[in-house]
Formats: C-alpha cells, structure tokens, sequence
C-alpha cells in the first residue's frame, strides 16, 4: 500500500513518460524511433497502473501490467516483421515514403530541404595489422627514452 | 496516510500554463528540424527541465524524504531519458537512451513495490524487444543516421498537443491530491475502506474474494511485502487463469505469425526493391 | 322494366369504355384487327341506344296527344353510387338573408337538406337524352367503321380507335349525366379526347399546334362552366339535376326536377340568373365553337377527316347545344340571355359563312360550315319557345348525319387524292368515284335545305321560330309570344311585392318585381331594363334577315365546293399516284347510310312530328314557361318559300361561277376585292388574339423562364456548390501521411477533452 503522495507522484511520471511518448510518435520520421516512442507511452501506462493497484491494493493492475508486457513483445516481434517489409519495399526507414492513400490531385510531400550531417566523424586510431612494427612517428612520440 | 491530512496546494492554474508553455517551447526546441543549432538544443533541454519541476511542484505533494529521494532520482532518470529518447538524432543513440528509460521505469515500479513487474521490465523490454529493435536497425539502417531522421513532422502543434494533454493530465492528478478533492474524483483507497470496515487487525478481510488462495491482503501489504510475488502469481493463475492461457496463445500466434510474414516476404524482396536509400 | 332501362342505360357508356380499355390493352397484339373491340363495344352501345330510344318512345306515345298541353315529362333515373358527400358544406353563413339577394333558399316549402354537398353518380334517361344518345353511338359506329378503311396503314392505328372509344364513353356520359358537376368532368374529358385526336399525329407541328390551341380555347368555355356550377349551386343548394329523397323523408330538390319544373317561380332571375344563363353560354361558345372562341375549329382539320367529322361536326360541338337545351328553364327565365344566345349565334352563323365562301380547302369549308350550321342552332335555341327548342335538336340531329357525310366524303376525297386537299388541285371527281360524289351532293343539298332533304325541314322550323318571335302579333296566340311572358323571375325574397334595393340586384330587377302580380301577362308590352332590352321583335327581325342570308350563303359555298371538286375537267394531283380510285367499302357504306338518312330523315321527322312531340316529354321542356310557347304542328308555306328561294339564289350563284369550270380558273371572290381579303383572312381573329393574348403570355412565360433559369435554378446550384467547396477544402487534409492523421485525432480528442473540462470546472 503506498500512500496517496506517492500515488500523486507515480501518477506524474506515468502522465509524463505518455505524453512524451505521444510527442515521439506523432513526430518521429524514423519507423524504429516511432516505435520505441510507442513503448514509451505503454511504460507510462504500465506505471499509472502499478501506481493505481498498489494504493488500492487490487491486484487487477498489476496483472494487466503482465499482459500488458506480453502483448508489447507480441507487437514488438510483428512490427518489426512488417518494418522489415517496408524497408524491402522503399529502401528507407521513413514514414514519409508512405504517401499512396493521398488525394488524388494533392502533391507528394517531399523534402525541401535538409539539414546537413553534422555529424563529426570521428578518427579512428589505425591499427596496423599484427606482427607488423608500427611506423615511429616522431613528431608525435612524447619524451621517453624506455617504455 | 489520510490523503487528506497531509495538507497539498491545489494546482495553481498560472503554474501549470507556464510549465506546459516551456514544455511546448523546449520541446519544439528539441525535435530534430532544420534549423537546428547546439545553442537551441541547449536551451531546449534547459527549458524541458524548468517545465518538469514545474509539473512536479503543480502535481505532486511533498511526503517522506528518504521515499523521496530515491523516488525522485529513479523518476528522473526515467523521465530525462524519456525525452532524450525522442529527441535525439540517431536511432541508435535513441534506443540507447530507451534502455535508460527501461531502468528508470524499473527502478520506480520497485519503488512501489511491484517486485516483479519491475524487474520483468528490464527482462522483456531492455532484454528482448530493445534487442530486437537494434538487429532491426543494424539491418536497415547501419549507418545509423539518415536524412529523414534530422526533420520531424509538424514539430510545433505535436509539441503544443503533448504539452497540453500533459497540462490536463496533471490537473486532474492535481485534483486527487487537493485538499478537498471534488466528489467526483475521491476515491477512498480500498484498503482504507478494509481497515475502516474491519477493525480487528487480524481478521479476514472480507474484500470481495481477491486475494482469497493465500493470505488476503491485509491492511499492511506494503512496500515490504515479500510475498508480492506469490501473491501477484495466485491472482494470476487463479482469477486470470484464462487471460495467461489465452496470453500464451497469442505469444505463439505472434511467432508464427511473423516468421510467416518474413518467409514470404524474403522471396519478393529482390522485386521490390525502390529507389532511394 | 325501370331497372332493365336502368341497366341498359349503364351499358350505353360502359360498353366503349369497355371497348377503349380491350385496345388500349390488346391493339399491339391485335394488329391489324386492332379496331374490333372499340367497333364492337360502339356498336353494341349504338344498339343498346336504339332500344333505349325505343323504349322512351314508347312511354312518351302513352301519353295524350294535344300539342298544346304540356307533355308529361318523362325521366329515368339511376343512380350507380355516391361519389363525393361534404356533411355541413353549407352553413349557416351561405343562407340568404332578406338583404343579400343572393340565392334563394332551396325551394319553396322543403326544408333546407341541412347543406349537405353531395355527388352522386346518376344517370337519367329521358328523351333528350334517348335522342343524343342514339346519335352519339349511331354515328361513332359509322365513324368507326369507315375509319377501318381510312387509317388502314397508320402506325397509330390502336391508338385512333382507342380515342374514338373513349370519346364516345365520354359523350355519352355527358349527356346522360344528371347532376353539373359530372356534366362537367365530361365536358373536360370530351376536351381532352378533341385534344388527343386532333394532335394524333403530333409529329406534325401544326397539328399539335392545333391541339393545344383547341384545348387552351376550350379552357376558356370550361372556365365559364366552372363559374356557372357555383353560382348554381350557391343559388339552388343541389347541383343534380333530379329530385332526391333524403331518408329522412325530406326531399331535394333538383335544379331540373319535377318539383322546381312544375313551380311556376322556380327559378331565380334577375342578375345571378342572368350570369348563370350567360357563363353557361360562353361555356357553349367554347365548346361549339361560337363567337369569339370559334378559332380552334377550323384548325382542328389538322386531325384524321374520321375524328373531324365525329367530334367536330356531329358530335362534341353539339355538347354547348344540350348544354342549353337541359337549362332551358334556367335561360327562359333570363330573356336577355336568351337574346344573347340568339345574336351569338346569328352573328358567328354569318360570319362563319362568310368566311367560308373564300375557302379553298375542302375541310376548312365544312369546318367553317359546321361553325355556321351551330350558330343556326344558337339562334333557335335563343328564341326560347319550344319550337325553338325542338327546332335546334332537329337540326342538330339532321346536321349531325349530314355533316359527319359531308366529312366522310371529304375524308374518301382526301384518301383518293393521296392527302391533297386543296380543292384547286383537282376536278371533275364524279367519273373517279360515282359514289363518294353522289352521297357527297346529297349531303350538300341537305346542308344548303334544298327540299325535301333534311336540312330543308330543320332550317325550316328554325326560321319559323325566328320569324314567330319577329311578328309575334303575327302569329296569334299568345303563346307564340317572346318567352319573357309567363314565368315570374323569382327573386330572392320569395315574396311579392317588395321592391327593398340591394346592393346585388340591378334596377331591373326591381321594377320587376313591383309589377308581379298577374301571371300570363302580356310581356311585349312591358319595359325591359339592361340587358333584358335585347329581347324586342325588332332584335328579332334583324336575327331572321341574318339568317336568311347565311342560308344563301351556305348554299352557295356548299355548291361551290361540290362544283370544284366534282365538276369540269378531271383533274388530279401527282400525290394520288395509284390511289385514285373509289374508296373501299369500309369507306362507302358509312357514306352510303348516311346518305340515306341525310335524304329522308327530315322528312320523315317532320311529317310525322315524331321528334317534337318526343323531345316535348323531355322535363327541363315541360317547364310551364316553356310548354307554354307550344304551337301547333304546322308546316309554314311562306317561311319556306323564302328559305327555298335564299338556297336557289345561292345555287345559282355557284353554279355561274365554278359549274364546270376548272378549279382553279379564277374564283369569284376576286370581285370582293378588299372584303375578300377580310374574309379569307378569318376577320383576323387569330391576329387579335395573337397580339391580345398570346403574346402577352408569352412575354410572361419568358420572364417566369428566365426566373426560374437563372434564380432558383441559380439558388439551388449554388446551395449545390457548398458541399463541393467544403470538400476541396477538407480533402487537402488527407495527404496520406499517417503522423498527421493521428496528429489530427490526437487534436480533436484534446479539444473535445478542454471543451469538457471548461463544462465541468468547478
């Protein structure tokens, strides 16, 4: 039994954790983060419930919790099944690919512009294959006379 | 443990408008666009903080410290890692940051006291369905990043949707917690009603047959009940026998089901095959 | 014996009804037997008119034989069901008050039948009737089996005869019927089958042209009838013709029946008799064709020649004569009305010929004949004594035989000559088809009253009647005087003497009732005020010298046409090909029968005095005003010297001019000059009315056309362009992204869920 403060503030995160999850989902182009922002609103869900059951102590709660965890993995494994498809059929992971059920005399929404991969990428230290001495670099080698 | 002798301020209108107008902001501020530059992404995880704790403070009510200080760091690990999850870039990284949010979630379901559920948590989601997502997107996507991931769609009124709905959802959490909760929405806790009704401590309760195979739940069944797990399998496997059947059920259809799906599916791959990676 | 009469009176208009129905259902299948069940059922029903007549015969020579007496009238009624019953249709508002000179309570010394309206379907058989009837079925037979011959290869052959049954069902009603208001669904329905049948050939513009030109002048006279039969039932209470015997022991009296007959004041003058008397006249202008709603006759020739010579000669214009005659109690109250019948009929009679002598269509000549012939009976319906009465019968049943030959041999001509009609065009018949010329001459003869043919003898009461009221000291007794004589005009106080003004009576009215008193008083010698004014031997002298010269007339433009088209030079037109020959003898024995009652028919009707002495025990002519007027049977010497000598003059003239001529040598009328030109152009009729009426109308129709185009048809597309807008506006939302759908319901639950909880805020 927990008590009603606590209650408040489970009820909270529970609240957050949906409505972040709703953001994710209505915005997010990419199936897989879609999908991770869905599992995100069922955590909420999942804690709004335990919350609820623990303060009236009625086990139904929590038990739909357990169903609620089972069926999450059964549409887990088929979603991604049905992603994979969509993948094989355009190529990309975007929700945007899927426009054929549009009126008949609107355009297709296509991206104007994009930002630019910002992405530093990153330098890798080379490592020379095995049983091979590395080349010295001297200009790089610190002071050392022994190792 | 009366809800209503721990005095709570009823949720200030002007508060909650201000926390769901920087959630709004900071969020928009968040999701991946165009114009995205580091300094408003910066801003916008500072302004998402600001609007949490001014949920919080409209919400929640101030109780036991040591509870709360545990509660208070597992939430906000869950919460923060939440709204990394959909804000960051990179899938990977997104699904990363899930599994923080798996841990956190974890960690408050422990909290109060859903041993095994919390612990199934980090089990099912972070163990096999987090898994299976990034086989998924090692398959698709290994480069990690692509053009579509670095805008989103319509940013703003998803971001005001969200907020809004919060707002709402927190007042009406509010409501529960006001000193004079409305009719509507009081709800006695059941095992207040127990002890009301029963006063001998250790006499049966006689609450409507729910957790009748073992010891009924008495009006101590707290945070420290080691029996949480045998009795969350007797409710189980008695009352919602049927239900855990059916649920098995349903498991195997979803592995046929998909294994199907993909045989038929690789054969006309090479086909369909479009344009546009 | 009354419910075997009964029965077969039903059967009379039963069996073509029958008839129409088995070939409106059959004919497709029938083909070219298409004819038999309208032949059939006419014939039948003309058999069954027979034996009516008969039998009516019968009972009317049980009775005594003084002329001078007023016959027993002899009537049959039957009644087959109630069709419309209104309660308390009358109320106490409608009753009259001393004031309100309106309509005379329902008769003297009945009780009010408490103001119920009630149509029954009732038939009554009486001689008028027996004789009509008789004629109708007689000559629709005729019609009927020449047109086997005439429209033998019409594509719309089931259909003709269909018409023709259904117009003798509707003809027959209508002079069976015994209450105005069945008098008057028939009268429209007799419209509508003139309509059907003179547009038969509706392809043909001018032909539906005609029709509808018939039907809308017709709508005219209907809507005079319409008026009448309200104002006749707000005077009299009843519109049935008979007496009912309520259950109650009270009885109705009937504006025709026994008991108003025999009242001396049964009926109500003065202004609302009058209006009656002249609605029901205009009622009869539009229906046979009268002055100055004779326009649609002569372009009803557009029709079949079979359907012109039933409809438009012998039959259905005659409905404005039994319209009258049936009232003739009503009219012989009125004597302005009956002078206006009169100069109606004298009037359109002489023009009508007029017109006809410049003709040079053979079917125009007989429609403007017909036109003519029905205002001889016009004239002598209005003299209102009861051998004017008798007298238009007669004529209207010679005219019927004589004409409906005349039309039928125009109609063999026609056939012969591959449809050309124009009488210019062809010549010298008589040695192409001996028959059809030799019935045709004797039907002009007994149109032009050359002796001993029947138009001879009916011409000859006409103008006898007319003279009679000319000279009326000539003539004796007084009861061969003006018809204003006897009957008091009853007025609306139902009693004497009081001479209080109203708002509703003219002046007339009440000098007249200040000199009620006596009955049988000498009425030349009183004052006539309005329209009663009229009614003076002068008007009358002038009717009978307009008369005289439109028999002239009529025989010379009969002969005239014989002349052209039998006479001279053989002649005929490339159109003919092969068909000019006689006609087969579905077509020439009608001709031939006709021909035979054309001849002797007059005659013998007069000689014996069979038709006067029968239609006298007819009970709207038993009315004391009328049976007072009775003369004896005499044949009148002087009358028919000058009618005799006005037909020779006529002949002569049209034999110097066409007799052996060739037809189209030139005409006579070349030496009208001027006036031949207002008569060949119809005194302009149709010119007036086309500036007066139908262009106005057509002015309007073309405003209300535009306004309906363009502002309701404009409203509605508009409304129409709502739902369209809204929808290109709405469907923009459906971009087949499916984040913003759920982005859009995710909004619409956010609203819904503010809205409540704005509702429920504390």
């Amino acid at each position: 039994m927990i008590p009603a403060t606590m209650l408040t503030n489970a009820l909270l995160v529970g609240a957050v954790l949906f409505c972040l999850g709703l953001v994710g989902i209505l915005t997010r182009r990419n199936l897989i983060v879609m999908f991770l922002s869905a599992e995100l609103m069922l955590q909420g869900v999942s804690v709004t419930l335990v919350a609820w059951s623990r303060y009236h102590g009625d086990w139904g709660g929590q038990v739909l919790v357990v169903f609620v965890l089972t069926v999450a993995a059964c549409e887990a494994a088929v979603a991604l099944v049905f992603v994979l498809q969509a993948f094989a059929r355009t190529g990309r992971l975007d929700a945007s690919a899927w426009q054929a059920l549009r009126e008949e005399n609107l355009p297709r929404v296509i991206d104007h512009e994009l930002p630019a991969d910002d992405r530093v990428v990153p330098t890798w230290p080379h490592l020379s294959p095995a049983g091979v001495l590395p080349e010295g670099d001297d200009s790089r080698s610190l002071e050392r006379d022994h190792v | 443990m009366d809800p209503a002798s721990t005095a709570t301020t009823a949720p200030s209108g002007l508060l909650l408008a201000g926390s769901v107008a920087a959630l709004a902001a900071s969020l928009w501020l968040l999701l991946p666009k165009a114009s995205d530059t580091v300094t408003s992404r910066r801003l916008g995880f500072l302004l998402g903080a600001v609007a949490l704790v001014g949920f919080a403070a409209t919400g929640r009510s101030l109780g036991c410290v040591g509870e709360d200080a545990v509660f208070l760091t597992v939430a906000g690990i869950a919460v923060l890692s939440g709204l990394a999850t959909i804000v960051t870039r990179s899938p990977v990284y997104s699904a990363i940051w899930f599994a923080m949010t798996l841990a956190g979630v974890s960690g408050v379901l422990l909290v109060l006291g859903a041993q095994f559920l919390g612990v199934a948590t980090i089990v099912v989601y972070a163990g096999a369905i987090l898994v299976m997502f990034l086989f998924v997107l090692m398959l698709a996507q290994p480069s990690g990043m692509a053009p579509y991931d670095r805008v989103s769609n319509e940013p703003m009124l998803a971001a005001a949707a969200g907020a809004v709905l919060l707002g709402l959802l927190t007042l009406s959490i509010g409501r529960l917690s006001a000193a004079e909760p409305p009719s509507c929405c009081r709800m006695p806790s059941r095992a207040q009603a127990v002890a009301a009704a029963a006063p001998a401590d250790g006499a049966a309760a006689k609450d409507d047959g729910h957790t009748t195979l073992i010891a009924p739940a008495t009006a101590g069944g707290d945070t420290g009940d080691a029996n949480e797990v045998a009795h969350l399998g007797a409710e189980l496997f008695g009352r919602h026998l049927f239900a855990v059947e059916v649920a098995g059920v349903l498991l195997l259809v979803a592995l046929v089901g998909a294994i199907a799906v993909v045989s038929r599916g690789e054969a006309t791959e090479t086909d369909h095959r479009r344009e546009g990676r | 014996m009354q419910s075997s009469a009964a029965n077969l009176l039903v059967l009379v208009p039963l069996l073509p009804l029958l008839g129409a129905i088995g070939t409106v259902l059959l004919g497709r299948r029938l083909g070219s037997r298409a004819h038999l069940p309208a032949v059939a059922g006419i014939g039948a029903a003309a058999v069954v008119a027979l034996l009516l007549l008969l039998g009516t015969a019968a009972q009317v020579g049980g009775g005594h034989g003084d002329p001078l007496r007023p016959a027993e009238p002899v009537e049959m009624i039957t009644t087959l069901w109630q069709w419309a019953t209104v309660g308390d249709a009358r109320s106490g508002d409608l009753s009259v008050t001393e004031n309100s000179g309106l309509g005379a309570p329902v008769a003297p010394g009945t009780a009010d039948h408490g103001g119920a309206f009630s149509i029954p379907i009732a038939l009554r058989l009486d001689p008028l009737t027996a004789t009509l009837l008789t004629i109708i079925t007689g000559v629709g037979l005729l019609v009927a089996i020449y047109s086997i011959g005439y429209m033998h290869d019409d594509p719309g052959y089931p259909r003709f005869f269909a018409l023709v049954a259904m117009f003798v069902f509707s003809m027959s009603m209508l002079v069976a019927a015994s209450n105005f208001l069945l008098v008057y669904v028939f009268w429209e329905a007799v419209g509508a089958c003139s309509y059907l049948l003179i547009g038969f050939w509706y392809t043909k513009p001018e032909a539906a042209r005609a029709a509808k030109k018939a039907f809308l002048v017709n709508r005219v006279g209907d809507f005079g009838l319409a008026i009448a039969t309200f104002l006749l039932w707000m005077t009299y209470g009843t519109l049935d013709f008979h007496d009912t015997h309520l259950a109650d022991g009270t009885i109705v009296e009937g504006i025709l029946g026994q008991i108003r007959l025999a009242d001396e004041a049964g009926y109500v003058g003065g202004a609302v008799g009058t209006a009656i008397c002249l609605l029901m006249l205009l009622a009869a202008c539009g229906k046979s064709a009268q002055m100055p709603l004779h326009v649609w006759l002569p372009d009803a020739m557009e029709g079949p020649t079979p359907a012109s010579a039933l409809i438009h000669a012998a039959t259905m214009v005659t409905a404005g004569i039994y319209l009258i005659t049936r009232s003739a109690p009503l009219f012989v109250g009125c004597p302005g009305a009956l002078a206006m019948v009169s100069i109606v009929g004298a009037t359109t009679a002489l023009v009508a010929a007029l017109i006809a002598t410049v003709q040079n269509d053979l079917k125009r000549v007989l429609a403007y004949s017909t036109i003519s012939q029905l205002g001889y009976m016009f004239v002598a319906l209005g003299t209102g004594t009861m051998l004017g009465f008798t007298a238009a019968i007669f004529h209207l049943v010679t005219h019927a035989f004589f004409k409906a030959l005349l039309f039928l041999g125009a109609g063999s001509v026609m056939h012969a000559m591959g449809g050309v009609i124009d009488m210019r065009r062809f010549g010298g018949l008589r040695h192409v088809m001996p028959i059809t010329a030799a019935t045709f001459l004797v039907g002009a003869c007994a149109l032009a009253g050359v002796p001993p043919f029947a138009g001879f003898f009916s011409k000859d009461e006409i103008l006898a009647t007319l003279h009679a009221k000319a000279h009326p000291e000539a003539h004796g007794s007084d009861h061969a005087e003006a018809g204003s004589a006897g009957e008091r005009p009853r007025d609306s106080f139902g009693q004497s003497g009081v001479a209080a003004p109203s708002p509703f009576r003219p002046a007339s009215m009440t000098t007249r009732s200040a000199r009620r008193g006596a009955p049988g008083e000498h009425g030349s010698t009183t004052e006539k005020v309005g329209l009663d004014a009229l009614d003076h031997p002068s008007t009358w002298r002038l009717l009978f010298w307009m008369s005289l010269l439109t028999a002239g007339l009529t025989a010379f433009y009969t002969f005239r046409a014989v002349f052209m088209t039998f006479t001279g030079p053989v002649r005929v037109p490339k159109e003919a090909g092969h068909h000019a020959h006689e006609s087969p003898t579905a077509m020439t024995s009608p001709l031939l029968v006709l021909a035979v009652l054309s001849a002797f028919s007059g005659l013998v009707l007069f000689v014996t005095n069979a038709l006067s002495s029968f239609l006298a025990a007819t009970p709207s002519l038993t009315a004391p005003a009328v049976a007072r007027t009775a003369v004896p049977h005499v044949f009148h010497w002087d009358i028919a010297i000058q009618g005799t000598l006005a037909a020779a003059i006529g002949i002569a003239v049209a034999a110097i001019g066409h007799l052996g001529r060739r037809s189209d040598s030139p005409q006579m009328e070349r030496y009208l000059g001027p006036l031949g030109t207002l008569f060949a152009n119809k005194f302009y009729f149709d010119q007036i009315y086309a500036a007066l009426v139908v262009k106005p109308l057509e002015a309007l129709a073309m405003v209300t056309a535009f306004f309906d185009r363009t502002i309701v048809d404009g409203t509605v597309d508009a409304i129409g362009q709502v739902p369209l807008a809204w929808g290109s506006a709405i469907r923009r939302m459906q971009s087949g992204l499916v984040q913003r759908y759920a982005l859009a319901g995710v909004v619409g639950v956010l609203a819904i869920v503010l809205a409540l909880a704005w509702q429920l805020r504390p």
